[in-house]
């Protein structure tokens, strides 16, 4: 009933000037003014149906604006369901591979012939559980980002990535990568962000360590900042695989692994923690890739 | 011969307490357990253990309720919560109930066993543990822990809140060698895969604030190699 009561006030006018008019002339309803009997009773109905007219024209534009309105949020609603059943087919993805591991290897355990097995059996199933243990402190580092309040303390760009890059520098394959690290001083330094020191190197460590993961001895990995006078844009580039343009859509979502990653150690949460940690701080992350090429992901955060 | 301390170790899960009891047996301790905040309850008013390990989420009463009302009945037993959800808020509540101590779960059993020797060590029996002080004091600064400040001549000192809590852990773990890597799970909450340096870092900061010369600190002493330790002599404070 509630989606029709607008149109039957946008006919009211009609109705209640067709009721007028049918009484005065009759002539049950006193008119001060007889002669303008007939003349009173057709402008009633006319200014009644006017208003009507307007009323429904009034009444379809709302109608459709709410029509569009529900189907934008049966939409949104739809992806979000869409989203959440990709997230819970990865995590069982996830869960399903170690335990696979760990039940195989403790029915090994019992046929083990020697100590030496049975060793080999637990190291193998407590590998299994640590990278269990690494999955759930993951995810909730990712539930503690959107909930934690946050550091705003005016952190120095170009002096966190000195130090991210310093640390990248002392894994073992950055040895055999060219590791270039660009932060302007001309015309000034990058502005200081307000923000949480150690989540940015967090974000900005987590883009070094997939650069150096996703190429190979003698590629190049580039990070440079720069500003444009309302945000501090920070890159990370590199001449590694890339990736394909039907993936590179849902790197950002949790768990998420291309076809590139098989095989590549790390939890699938790399990306959506780097992507958590800039929106929080009001930025925005993006990924351009060419497959054989490279990448170059791209933070951008507001200066000051 | 001296008696092993006696655990009651309280968690909901079967699975957990039949593969840890054992475990803390085996690292010398005798160990009663209970699977609800209730039954706790009761084993503790009738064994009177020397130390509770405490599941936060459990039926019936959970571990937080647990803690409180010992509290509130004067029972000061030290009490090491196992809390699973992440530390932010966890932790601000843990603070209010007189926890001595808490472990994320999932967690190494062996580190249990370290901090059970560590509350047990601090622990003064009968009296309330310093986690349980709102405001601890300390040379020339005042720690006040509701508030999450810290007030030198009556002023507030410009701490980033991590080196706040940094700070806090330090001051209720006096005496204790922390490694980094412990500081970075209790005050960070995480495992953090990007090394150490964030913790110097606020380290560094706390010793610019409260003026602790490194090379002869008052408060905060650097254990070359292994970590820093709280040095400090603390009371509470009104």
């Amino acid at each position: 009933m509630r989606k029709y009561w607008i149109w039957l006030v946008a006919l009211a006018p009609a109705g209640v000037a067709g009721i007028l008019a049918l009484l005065l002339q009759g002539g049950s309803l006193p008119n001060l003014v007889l002669q303008f009997r007939a003349d009173l009773g057709a402008l009633l109905l006319l200014a009644g149906l006017l208003l009507s007219v307007a009323g429904l024209g009034i009444a379809a534009l709302w109608t459709l604006a709410r029509r569009r309105q529900e189907r934008a949020v049966a939409g949104e609603q739809a992806s979000a369901a869409e989203a959440h059943r990709r997230f819970i087919q990865r995590l069982d993805h996830e869960l399903k591979n170690p335990l696979t591991a760990i039940r195989a290897g403790l029915a090994n355990l019992d046929s083990a012939p020697g100590q030496a097995e049975r060793q080999d059996v637990l190291v193998s199933v407590s590998a299994q559980a640590e990278r269990l243990g690494r999955l759930a402190a993951d995810l909730r580092k990712l539930a503690e980002l959107e909930a934690q309040p946050l550091e705003r303390a005016p952190v120095d760009v170009g002096e966190l990535l000195e130090e991210a890059a310093e640390l990248a520098r002392q894994r073992p394959a950055a040895a055999e990568r060219d590791l270039a690290l660009t932060v302007p001083r001309a015309p000034w330094p990058l502005p200081a962000v307000a923000g949480d020191r150690d989540l940015l190197f967090l974000a900005v460590y987590n883009l070094l360590d997939n650069a150096l993961k996703f190429t190979r001895a003698g590629d190049t990995v580039e990070v440079r900042a720069f500003e444009d006078g309302a945000s501090v844009v920070v890159e990370v580039a590199d001449t590694g695989s890339g990736i394909p343009a039907d993936e590179i859509l849902h790197i950002f979502d949790e768990l998420y692994r291309g076809q590139g990653a098989r095989g590549v150690e790390g939890s699938g949460l790399g990306l959506a923690l780097v992507k958590a940690v800039v929106e929080r701080h009001g930025g925005t992350v993006a990924a351009r890739s060419r497959p054989g090429q490279g990448s170059v992901f791209t933070l951008r955060l507001p200066a000051g | 011969m001296e008696e092993k301390p006696r655990i009651l170790l309280v968690d909901d899960e079967p699975d957990i307490t039949s593969n840890l009891a054992p475990f803390l047996e085996r690292a010398g301790f005798s160990v009663g357990v209970a699977a609800d905040g209730v039954a706790a309850l009761r084993r503790v008013a009738d064994t009177s253990p020397d130390i509770i390990v405490l599941d936060v989420l459990m039926p019936k009463l959970d571990g937080r309720e647990v803690c409180r009302r010992l509290r509130a009945s004067g029972n000061w037993t030290p009490i090491i919560m196992l809390t699973r959800v992440g530390e932010a808020t966890e932790r601000a509540m843990t603070l209010g109930e007189g926890a001595d101590d808490y472990l994320n779960k999932p967690f190494d059993p062996h580190e249990l066993v370290a901090r059970i020797q560590a509350v047990l060590r601090r622990a003064r029996p009968g009296t309330p543990p310093l986690t349980a002080a709102h405001r601890l004091a300390c040379g020339s600064f005042i720690l006040d822990r509701a508030a999450r400040r810290v007030l030198a001549a009556g002023r507030e000192l410009p701490l980033t809140p991590r080196a706040v809590a940094l700070l806090d852990y330090l001051m209720t773990h006096a005496g204790e060698l922390l490694s980094r890597e412990r500081l970075l799970d209790a005050v960070w909450g995480w495992d953090y895969p990007v090394g150490t340096r964030a913790v110097d870092m606020r380290i560094a900061e706390l010793r610019k604030h409260l003026e602790d010369d490194p090379d002869s600190p008052r408060y905060i002493e650097t254990v070359p190699g292994q970590g820093y330790m709280f040095i400090g002599q603390m009371e509470a404070a009104p």
